[in-house]
């Protein structure tokens, strides 16, 4: 080798060792979430519209029950990219299962298999959790819809605490016997996998033992097989053969008899009635709607009629799990364990904050402003094949009752800042 | 006990060839063959039947009764034909199957339990290795792969239900969780949370195989016998087709021949002996 041809190798060698110490120096910290927010923004505005999102338990041992819970709307602005919800399944999104899901009801409807939901529609959900591995936990209700993937809703942090060697998790059959979820079958399907295992290997080293390839392929070649077919071998493979269908059958007839009562499983479908739709005597309809680009923030023009008889005061506007709140949706509607992350407490600003009076129409122009649309990627609104944004807005009358508004239209880009709003 | 002494002598090899021959067996046969079989019967048997074969909640009476022995009958026939063919060696179903096993075991323990935490007995492999030593024993006692085809296969696809009904019995037992009725593998799977994987991805229960009194598992395991024949033959000729060695012979009068053999040294030894009757000539 010339010395050149070294010198290149020991460049080579260098870069690899320098690459190599410099991931050391790179942050290398977990990722806990699940990459919600690289999903597209229109996927995330107008599918599914989560409100009211709890974690109970934000700090559980091991074996302790929290439960997270919460609405959902189906958007009717409804992307057309996306399938519809004929068949959806109400999921968890946690770094792997750090909790077990005891139970899952929508509606108060349990719902361990999927079933279709209507657009348009609301929902409620509670989840229960069993604490099951310790940690720092990042913890998303998940809406999955079938053809189309899941829509992670909001993420908050759950902490278990304790040692998972503690976990347990027995539960009761209907035939009376209990099974814990954590350990049953394990050492039955273990010692199965070891006889079978110990036979073939039996088998296999019945012929290693003797020579295996070269020599045999010689003699193939030059002589036939006769001299290759040891009469030993049939004999033990006729014996192998015996013992095997033998012991099949005692394990099939030996677990009948265990296990007498058995169901198929169970591939129905989950039928769940939506909430009743409430009346709503304020009516939103959007004029306008733009995203200021250099000022992050969502401008919507709207018309709102009061046909209750109370005044109304908007308070808060929530889209893909974010909330923008002025100081009525604060005092009204700001639970405190809600992911600071996830919240603009003081980013809906409006031209006219009084309230909307009974039977009065007016415009009123909101900004939703906040980093928020940075941070969580729904700027790039502006790149969907889709260019239109949906949400939910929410006003109070003056005895406390939230109306709740559905709202979406196409939204233009500004790079520069508008006066008069 | 063995015919190893006359076989070695039919060799007619030199005791340093004997002794290379048997380092030959260990270094081909251990590292090379059992790690590419693991390395891609595997891969290809979990794009087709992963997740019937990783998750208890998936092994229903229909379509994991067909698809585990369909998909897992393949690499075993095109094994079973290179090393019958060449070698007469009656263990290419097992081997495969062990492999296959050994790259389950190994995904199961790091990937499943080590790095996702999801307890062994959600993830429990089937086994193939009863089906697989029958298959290999009726190739030896019958010294033919048509029967083998027939009748290996047949036992191969058949005995799958089982000898799995040993290791999943007790996951049909029924539970009642909020009034409904779950079968224990339904909820183990409703119980370990899959975020990217939602109950209406399970393919199971769906088809026609339903006939005769809900006696699904029967008409599907004969329906998977049957196609496993069909399997079987198929992947046969594909280990022919590539364990064939072919080269072309062209003598001193520009007639070129192509010569067919599945051993490339005895075509090669072939060819030496044509170009001496040629020198002869």
């Amino acid at each position: 080798m010339s010395a050149k041809n070294v010198f290149k190798l020991c460049v080579i060698g260098f870069c690899g060792m320098a690459a190599l110490a410099f991931s050391l120096v790179l942050d290398t910290s977990p990722a806990a979430a699940h990459g919600e927010r690289s999903q597209e923004p229109f996927l995330r505005m107008r599918t599914v519209n989560w409100y009211d999102t709890e974690w109970v338990g934000k700090s559980t041992a091991v074996n302790g029950i929290a439960t997270l819970k919460g609405k959902f709307h189906l958007s009717e602005d409804w992307p057309r990219a996306v399938v519809k919800p004929h068949r959806t399944f109400l999921n968890v999104g946690s770094p792997s299962s750090v909790f077990v899901r005891l139970n899952s009801k929508v509606n108060g409807t349990p719902m361990f298999t999927s079933g279709p939901m209507e657009i348009g529609r609301d929902y409620e959900y509670e989840i229960t959790l069993k604490a099951r591995i310790p940690g720092h936990h990042h913890i998303h209700p998940m809406f999955a819809i079938k053809e189309a993937g899941p829509v992670a809703g909001p993420g908050g942090w759950m902490d278990i605490t304790g040692r998972f060697s503690d976990f347990t998790n027995p539960i009761k059959t209907l035939t009376g016997e209990t099974f814990d979820s954590e350990t049953m079958g394990t050492a039955i399907g273990i010692g199965w996998h070891l006889l079978w295992g110990a036979l073939a290997v039996f088998w296999v080293g019945f012929f290693m033992v003797r020579p295996m390839f070269l020599i045999r392929a010689r003699v193939l070649a030059s002589q036939g097989d006769a001299l290759l077919l040891d009469p030993i071998d049939r004999k033990v493979g006729a014996a192998l053969l015996v013992v095997t269908l033998v012991l099949v059958a005692i394990g099939y007839f030996a677990n009948e008899a265990k296990y007498p009562v058995t169901v198929p499983l169970q591939a129905g479908e989950t039928k769940i009635k939506p909430l009743p739709v409430k009346a709503n005597p304020m009516v939103v309809e959007v004029i306008h709607a733009e995203y200021d680009v250099p000022g992050r923030a969502l401008r919507l023009h709207l018309r709102a009629t009061n046909n209750g008889d109370q005044p109304v005061s908007i308070g808060e506007f929530t889209t893909a799990g974010i909330r923008f709140l002025n100081k009525t949706g604060q005092a009204r509607n700001l639970d405190p364990n809600y992911p600071a992350e996830l919240v603009a407490a003081a980013g809906l600003t409006m031209d006219n904050d009084s309230p909307i009076s009974p039977g009065a129409t007016r415009e009123v122009k909101i900004e939703s402003k906040d980093a928020l649309w940075e941070v969580q990627r729904l700027v790039d609104i502006l790149h969907d094949p889709d260019q239109r944004f949906a949400g939910l807005l929410m006003s109070w009358t003056d005895s406390g009752e939230r109306l709740i508004n559905p709202i979406a239209a196409p939204v233009l880009p500004v790079f520069t800042r508008m006066s008069g709003v | 006990m063995f015919r190893t002494a006359e076989i070695i002598k039919a060799a007619k090899l030199p005791p340093e060839g004997v002794a290379m021959s048997r380092h030959i067996d260990y270094i081909y046969f251990i590292p090379i063959l059992f790690v590419t079989i693991i390395g891609t019967f595997h891969m290809h048997f979990d794009l087709l039947a992963g997740d019937w074969d990783f998750w208890l909640d998936w092994k229903d009476r229909q379509w994991w009764v067909v698809v585990t022995p369909v998909t897992a009958i393949t690499f075993c026939a095109a094994i079973q034909y290179y090393l019958w063919v060449n070698y007469r060696q009656p263990f290419g179903a097992t081997l495969t199957i062990l492999a296959l096993l050994a790259g389950k075991w190994v995904t199961i323990v790091l990937a499943w339990w080590w790095w996702s935490n999801y307890p062994y007995n959600f993830v429990m492999p089937a086994t193939l290795l009863p089906s697989a030593l029958v298959l290999d024993i009726v190739l030896l006692l019958t010294r033919s792969w048509v029967i083998t085809a027939v009748v290996g296969a047949w036992l191969f696809a058949a005995l799958f239900y089982p000898t799995n009904w040993a290791l999943f019995a007790y996951s049909k037992v029924p539970v009642v969780v909020d009034g409904q009725l779950l079968s224990w593998a339904d909820y183990m799977g409703f119980l370990y949370v899959r975020t990217g994987t939602p109950e209406y991805i399970r393919m199971i229960e769906v088809g026609s195989l339903r006939t005769f009194g809900g006696h699904s598992t029967m008409i599907s395991a004969f329906f998977a016998a049957f196609a496993s024949s069909l399997m079987y033959i198929l992947w046969w000729q594909f280990g022919k087709f590539f364990c064939t060695a072919y080269f072309y012979l062209t003598d001193s009068r520009n007639r070129t021949t192509k010569v067919s053999d599945v051993l490339a040294y005895g075509d090669l030894a072939r060819a030496e002996r044509a170009k001496l009757a040629e020198g002869k000539s």
